[in-house]
């Protein structure tokens, strides 16, 4: 009978390769914390933004590991590493790096705590990394609110200002009440199968079999994993507080909230419609459909009225989610992942890039409001054509690579059978384009302010252009990007449970 | 009077349940901070009931042990310290009381059709325990023994996110509410 620490050791070890890149990204936010900033680099108390080279080299590092990790399903069946896991966690740590890369002007402001903010971006990143290959609701639950926990603090960061205290406040309340939701959801769930399961796969085999009487059970349980999901992503009605909050965070966290935690909560999604309760899709489709199409419509209508470039910003998110959630509902859960993760690549450039821009106007103290952004087309040639660059693109106007991932998921749609989605999706697409054409007119067609230019930072410069050169001639690569995309997969053959405990014998 | 026992026993989740919502009413209605504290502590007793009803007596021990002993005192350190006399005009909370009410109430209904058949439908014969398939064990083992199994062989990934959550919870902390060094 082995004793308690080496089987504790047996079962920590067994199947430590699947996390590599979680257990460096933990690892080294812990450290960053105590004691590398008090004691080993002392020189980052003079120079604050040092630590933004090494928190971009550990995400790189991690983006490889994660690249490089083999295929399997580890951790008594919690665990998988798979194509879909790898291309979604892909997501999370470049939009992880861009946000660290925007982060500069921001932390200017602040007077100390600056290790812990990136500490919090590596916490965060790791928990969207588990997220993006966890395979059982327990999982799920705790990566999801590790991923949360953080976001709520990096949105209050910046506390002298009301606004962030506000958002990170009404953020946290109503994040913990979804992920209380959510929770019960799971455990109706785990009572309507009897009890013996949270795992993914069979929990889709139990409720294909579960009987009538449990069905309202099972639907209960089915609609309220979703409404806490639904949350995470911000599609509408579980919305509300994603304006607020992507207006009151800091800018940086804003461009990384509309991607980052997206990216893993939509894989997610997939995972749990996906495979979870792929057996039952008649249970939520309807539902989700309702959801598709008012994300669509309320996000693109409301947005266009917005004075606010960053609150113009959250509603077109909550159209693109919109449109992101036409392939979670697709029968072939597999097509619809590779959709779904070809629209998030897309997006992560076009918005990234947006937000950089609107980053360096604030820096001046404008870009907040639309009218700022009146005549920067003599002001800043160069940033206003990139701007038209990122806004047509998020508009989904050919050539520009938005058109690309647009048509792809739409095409799927059709191909699934949800034709009335895709026609409110294309009109809603007419629809943005105005909003959107209307920052363009203000760029271009309108008298500049007063005021000298500032010299931009190099990493904004870099990010700038970049995503331009990226969203300008992505469409040449299509070939490759359907390449990459095709490995978006489950890996076919099933392994089966290893389930370890220690032996009393 | 034995019928009646046995029925109780029973029904003795049911029962705690209901005491626990009781207790939740109070917490939730009663004017002074104290009283909704005391009902905050029934409502977790009656939990940590419905717990030991389950046969699951370690979280109900536990439950006993971190709700009542160690959460409600630090609440009732808060109402001490913090002087509450000054929010007395509710106008500001309650704004929205006319939609709430009859939402609640169709939530109500939703949720007593899912505990009708799930309590009292045709899933009574499966007895609601703590399974035993659940932690992978053959013999009859203690209930500390089945939890500590699934803590740390089954749910080992869980619990090891648990503890970064810990440590998040606890910077988040440090960095929002500790005063600017001058």
């Amino acid at each position: 009978m082995p004793s308690f620490a080496p089987g504790l050791w047996e079962n920590l070890s067994h199947d430590i390769h699947y996390i590599w890149p979680h257990i460096l990204l933990m690892v080294s936010g812990l450290l960053m914390l105590w004691p590398l900033d008090t004691w080993l680099l002392p020189w980052t108390k003079a120079e604050k933004h040092k630590w933004a080279i090494p928190t971009m080299a550990i995400l790189v590092v991690s983006l490889v590991l994660s690249i490089y990790t083999p295929n399997g399903l580890g951790f008594s069946a919690m665990y998988k590493v798979d194509g879909l896991a790898k291309g979604f966690q892909v997501l999370c740590i470049l939009a992880s790096i861009f946000a660290v890369m925007l982060s500069q002007k921001v932390l200017g402001a602040l007077v100390e705590h600056t290790a812990e903010y990136y500490a919090l971006i590596l916490f965060a990143t790791s928990g969207m990394l588990f997220m993006c290959g966890a395979v059982d609701l327990v999982t799920i639950y705790f990566s999801i609110e590790l991923m949360a926990l953080c976001i709520y603090i990096l949105v209050a960061y910046l506390r002298q200002q009301e606004r962030g205290i506000e958002a990170g406040m009404k953020y946290f309340l109503l994040g913990a009440f979804s992920s209380g939701i959510m929770l019960f959801g799971i455990s109706l769930l785990f009572a309507a199968t009897g009890g013996i399961t949270t795992n993914l796969t069979e929990l889709n085999q139990k409720l294909a079999v579960v009987s009538q009487d449990k069905s309202l059970l099972v639907y209960s349980g089915v609609l309220m994993v979703l409404v806490g999901l639904c949350f995470k992503v911000a599609a509408v009605p579980f919305h509300m507080w994603s304006p607020d909050v992507y207006d009151g965070a800091p800018t940086p966290i804003t461009a990384w909230l509309a991607t980052a935690p997206k990216a893993a909560s939509l894989a997610v999604f997939l995972r749990v419609f996906g495979t979870g309760f792929h057996s039952i899709s008649y249970e939520w489709e309807a539902p989700l459909m309702l959801i598709c199409g008012a994300s669509m419509i309320l996000g693109n209508v409301a947005a266009i009225k917005q004075q606010s470039l960053k609150r113009l910003l959250a509603y077109s998110s909550i159209a693109h989610v919109g449109y992101m959630l036409l392939g979670v509902l697709s029968r072939d859960a597999q097509a619809g992942a590779q959709a779904v993760w070809l629209y998030m690549l897309l997006y992560l450039f076009m918005n990234t890039g947006a937000f950089a821009v609107l980053i360096y106007l604030q820096g001046k103290n404008e870009g907040e409001r639309i009218e700022d952004f009146a005549g920067m087309g003599k002001r800043h040639p160069v940033l206003a054509f990139s701007m038209l660059v990122f806004l047509l693109s998020l508009a989904g106007i050919p050539p520009f690579i938005g058109f690309f991932g647009k048509f792809y998921i739409f095409l799927l749609a059709v191909e699934q059978g949800f034709t009335t989605l895709v026609v409110i999706a294309l009109l809603t697409s007419a629809v943005s384009a105005f909003y959107y054409l209307e920052v363009v007119k203000q760029m271009y067609f309108k008298e500049p302010a007063e005021g000298e230019v500032e010299p931009m930072d190099s990493y904004s410069k870099f990010l700038i252009s970049t995503a331009c050169a990226l969203v300008l001639v992505g469409t040449a690569f299509g070939p490759q990007l359907l390449k990459w995309t095709d490995d978006i997969r489950w890996f076919e053959k099933e392994a089966p449970a290893v389930v370890m405990e220690f032996s009393n014998k | 009077m034995e019928q009646l026992l046995i029925k109780l026993g029973q029904y003795m989740f049911v029962i705690f349940g209901l005491l626990a919502v009781g207790g939740a009413g109070v917490l939730i209605f009663s004017k002074s901070a104290v009283h909704s504290v005391i009902g905050f502590l029934f409502s977790m007793i009656c939990v940590a009931g419905c717990f030991l009803s389950l046969q699951a007596e370690f979280l109900g021990v536990a439950q006993l042990l971190v709700y009542a002993g160690g959460i409600v005192v630090l609440f009732l350190f808060v109402v001490m310290l913090v002087e509450l006399t000054k929010y007395q005009e509710k106008g500001i909370f309650q704004t929205q009381t006319k939609f709430a009410i009859p939402l609640v109430g169709l939530g109500l209904l939703a949720f007593a059709g899912v505990f009708r058949t799930a309590l009292f439908g045709a899933s009574t014969n499966e007895a609601l325990t703590l399974q035993p398939g659940l932690v992978g064990a053959t013999e009859n083992l203690g209930n500390a023994q089945a939890v500590s199994r699934g803590l740390f062989a089954n749910f080992i990934l869980p619990f090891e996110i648990l503890s970064v959550i810990l440590l998040v919870a606890l910077v988040g902390a440090i960095v929002l509410a500790k005063s600017e060094r001058v």
